[in-house]
């Protein structure tokens, strides 16, 4: 017989293993989904997982899409770690690209050096301003971060909507809902020829040692800590809490809006009304995935990054549709709050000894 | 009819403790029985099983000889034993009435019939109709006995009733539950308070670690015997030196006055006193009475008019806890668990939660690991915490050892204030005690101390003044040898 027992305390190992534990979990659901719609299970998870990083251009294909979730995901773990629920990072991804792109419009037929630099600025800035609602209205009016920062996303795509229709559409355009293509010194520098990955991905990088450091190595990583642990002990401790919330969602904005900047700079190169298949929602799951640390958020970004260009093989050479994509999404994090519980309990076999 | 209840044999083990080893007892009605031990002894772990919380790895239960089979509560219920558990389990918006005809099958005509028929005899008298919020704790926890005795219970057990009663109400509890006894309802009383089994009970069962130590009548004990078994080894008894009058005064509270939006907060009204160097002021009450409010303005938690704290000549009022730190003020908070230390984090990182700016701890921003750690040694050996592992994670200390290292984190900075709220909640006796000769050396060195405590006994033994406060006032305050434990039942009541 199989019983449940609480363990003395969260197991370590545990706190790694069940994330893999979690993706072969959503493998074995996934290629059972497969089954049941009249596939070979196998053949479509290998079209899903491993036919589109088969070769070089799909291995840069697979870095394009994990940029911009391992940038996000690093900035809402700042966020997530000091207990408040930014969900909101498409918003603040959206509105640090229309401020980035409305800076790069304005230079539009110029060339120089200095242009890409205040380009990648403006979005970092319009990433933290369009967080910085959310956080205001939590610290000074006691609002619900999780829906002013959730409804703000439909906002800022809006708005974004109105400005590639109506003021900054392309005079040369033929009404097609875009701007202009942004000129050469506002474009992210490709790093290999042919392919698509460009520039942003040190940037990612760099968020990522940048966030270790804060994390385990200043006093801000360790107010965040506590803060995360429990607000009452922070306020005893005598935190400045509202500096801290402010601060958390303005380097996640900041994050967010960065990766933005790079969708626009890079492989797009103008504005437009998709500019991102919902990086700003996945990378919450990317962050949980990658246990919010970030070492573990770089592999996380780069499975769920799968998951994008999988959808679009498989519907391509199979018929699928590719919204399978975000089942596949959705499962991993069904699959990772389910294996949690393995945290806190183990099965314990009885009879086999006392 | 008599009742005869029987343990024989239970065994409960946790993971890394053993709750109850062996346990067999056995119990007659017409007797009220007491069930002694310290935090962690196993008495709840029993008494758990008595009334189906919990099932038992090995054992059996037998009532008036018939095996019990205990798997849930609802089973203790039907085999007619009733518990009164520590917290009540009452909602606090429905009537007296709904909370009793809740869990009962009976219609409302003769249940209510039936609670006035209780209520006569018992001489209790409480409205059935309005809300249980407005309830006074003795009144709800009527209620909860009269949740009992609907189903006329063959045992009623007791769990730590008192911790939250007036001395009054105490007494009245204490009459109610002899006239239970003489009509024949088997009474078991658990506690760790030895002065109520000598009040109250006949025959006393002391568990320690889990085992039955000794089972005795009460005749044949006194305070110290039974304390001595219950801890296992002869305890000193600390005693206060009365202290120099000193006219010197430290801190000075003025109208402060704090109006919560949380309607589950009491406010605090006109709070006006002062400490001197070397005082221990005793802040006595009934929990809920404001203990927590008063705490927190006086951490900085809550920030207030700046004027209306003023600590060594400095108007303090408006400073966060951090701020109030560097003046030499310290904390203990009554929450060990969820406010004075991170569980999940390791004993050093929650000796960083004190940070003062002559500890180094944290330099421009960054961690100063050394320092920190260094300091956590100091600490670990100067309190006496049992371990010498600093990398441990929080939660692997015991309350006593984790007590003493929240303690030995404030005082290490040598603060002139330390104000603390239930320093020895929960406590086992040794570590009370640890904890009462530290605090008595503070006020020895011409420190001062502000303890707000629930625990009357804690207040006489350690306080040179002592106020109550009740509904968010304050008492006059007395001098700690003019008062007796009842005259500040009468006061923590309510009454002047």
């Amino acid at each position: 017989m199989i019983k449940i027992v609480k363990r003395d305390q969260p197991s370590r190992a545990i706190f790694f293993f069940t994330p893999v534990l979690a993706i072969f979990l959503t493998l074995v659901a996934g290629g059972l989904i497969f089954f049941i719609l009249g596939f070979k299970p196998f053949e479509a998870l290998k079209f899903f997982f491993i036919v589109p990083i088969a070769d070089k251009y799909g291995f840069s294909e697979l870095l394009l899409k994990a940029t911009p979730l391992c940038l996000i995901a690093i900035g809402l773990s700042f966020c997530f770690k000091s207990n408040n629920w930014n969900i909101g990072a498409e918003g603040q991804l959206t509105f640090g690209a229309i401020v980035s792109g409305g800076v790069a419009l304005l230079f539009y037929e110029q060339e120089g050096f200095y242009i890409l630099p205040i380009v990648i600025l403006a979005g970092a800035i319009g990433g933290m301003l369009y967080a910085s609602i959310p956080a205001i209205l939590k610290t000074y009016f006691n609002t619900n971060e999780i829906l002013v920062s959730l409804m703000l996303v439909y906002v800022s795509k809006l708005i974004l909507d109105y400005l590639v229709v109506g003021p900054w559409s392309n005079p040369e355009g033929f009404n097609f809902p875009e701007t202009r293509q942004f000129s050469d010194s506002a474009k992210l520098p490709l790093l290999f020829e042919g392919l698509r990955i460009h520039a942003g991905i040190f940037l990612a990088l760099a968020a990522v040692v940048i966030s270790w450091f804060v994390f385990y190595k200043t006093y801000l990583g360790f107010q965040m800590k506590v803060s995360g642990f429990s607000l009452k002990t922070a306020k005893y401790a005598g935190y400045k809490g509202k500096k801290m919330i402010i601060l958390v969602f303005l380097i996640s904005g900041a994050c967010a809006g960065l990766a933005g900047v790079g969708e626009i700079t890079g492989p797009i190169g103008q504005l437009h009304r998709e500019i991102s298949p919902d990086y700003g929602f996945t990378a919450i799951i990317v962050a949980f995935l990658g246990r919010l640390h970030p070492v573990g958020i770089i592999f996380a970004s780069l499975v769920v990054a799968i998951t994008y260009l999988g959808a679009e093989t498989a519907q391509i050479f199979m018929q699928i549709p590719k919204y399978t994509g975000q089942v596949f999404q959705g499962m991993i994090l069904f699959f990772l709050l389910a294996s949690d519980y393995l945290l806190f309990f183990k099965f314990k076999f009885i009879g086999s000894k006392k | 009819m008599n009742t005869n209840l029987k343990i024989s044999n239970v065994t409960k083990i946790y993971p890394g403790c053993v709750a109850n080893n062996n346990v067999s007892l056995e119990f007659n009605s017409g007797k009220i029985y007491a069930l002694l031990g310290e935090n962690g002894a196993g008495k709840s772990t029993l008494v758990k099983i008595l009334s189906g919380v919990i099932i038992p790895d090995e054992g059996e239960i037998y009532l008036n000889e018939n095996n019990l089979k205990l798997n849930s509560p609802s089973d203790a219920k039907k085999n007619d034993i009733g518990m009164v558990f520590q917290h009540f389990n009452l909602f606090e918006t429905l009537s007296v009435f709904e909370n009793l005809i809740i869990d009962s099958d009976e219609q409302r005509e003769s249940l209510r019939e039936k609670i006035d028929t209780i209520m006569k005899k018992y001489n209790f008298s409480i409205d059935l109709d309005i809300p249980v919020l407005n309830l006074s704790a003795g009144q709800k926890q009527k209620v909860e006995i009269i949740r009992c005795l609907i189903r006329s219970p063959k045992v009623l057990i007791m769990d730590e009733p008192t911790s939250v009663l007036t001395e009054q109400e105490t007494s009245e509890l204490f009459l109610s539950l002899k006239k239970f006894s003489e009509e024949g309802i088997l009474i078991i009383y658990i506690t760790h308070k030895l002065k109520e089994v000598m009040q109250l009970c006949d025959e006393v069962a002391v568990m320690r670690r889990g085992k039955l130590v000794s089972v005795s009548e009460i005749k044949n004990e006194n305070i110290e015997s039974l304390a001595n078994k219950m801890v296992g080894q002869n305890l000193k008894t600390i005693k206060k030196k009365k202290a120099k009058t000193s006219s010197d005064q430290l801190i000075k509270i003025t109208n402060l006055n704090f109006t919560s939006e949380d309607p589950f907060e009491t406010n605090l009204m006109d709070i006006n006193f002062s400490v001197n160097r070397g005082e221990c002021l005793g802040i006595a009450g009934i929990s809920g009475n404001g203990q927590s409010e008063l705490f927190q303005v006086l951490s900085g938690e809550i920030i207030s008019e700046k004027n209306s704290i003023e600590f060594n000549k400095n108007y303090i009022g408006d400073l966060n806890p951090q701020e109030r730190r560097e003046y030499l003020m310290a904390f203990s908070p009554e929450d060990r668990l969820e406010q004075a230390a991170i569980p999940q984090m390791k004993i050093f990182e929650n000796v960083a939660l004190n940070n003062f700016k002559s500890s180094n701890f944290f330099n421009n921003g960054l961690i100063n690991e050394n320092k920190i750690k260094e300091h956590s040694k100091k600490i670990i050996s100067d309190f006496n915490v049992n371990t010498e592992n600093i990398e441990l994670k929080s939660q692997f200390l015991s309350g006593g050892n984790l007590q003493k290292l929240i303690i030995g984190r404030e005082l290490i900075t040598s603060p002139d204030l330390l104000i603390c709220f239930n320093p020895t909640w929960g406590l086992d006796v040794g570590a009370i005690n640890y904890i009462h000769e530290t605090l008595i050396k503070i006020n020895e060195q011409n420190k001062s101390i502000i303890l707000i405590s629930t625990d009357t006994d804690e207040l006489l033994k350690l306080s040179d003044k002592i106020s109550v406060i009740h509904k968010g006032k304050l008492s006059k305050i007395m001098n700690a040898e003019e008062v007796t434990s009842e005259k500040l039942g009468i006061l923590m009541g309510g009454a002047n």
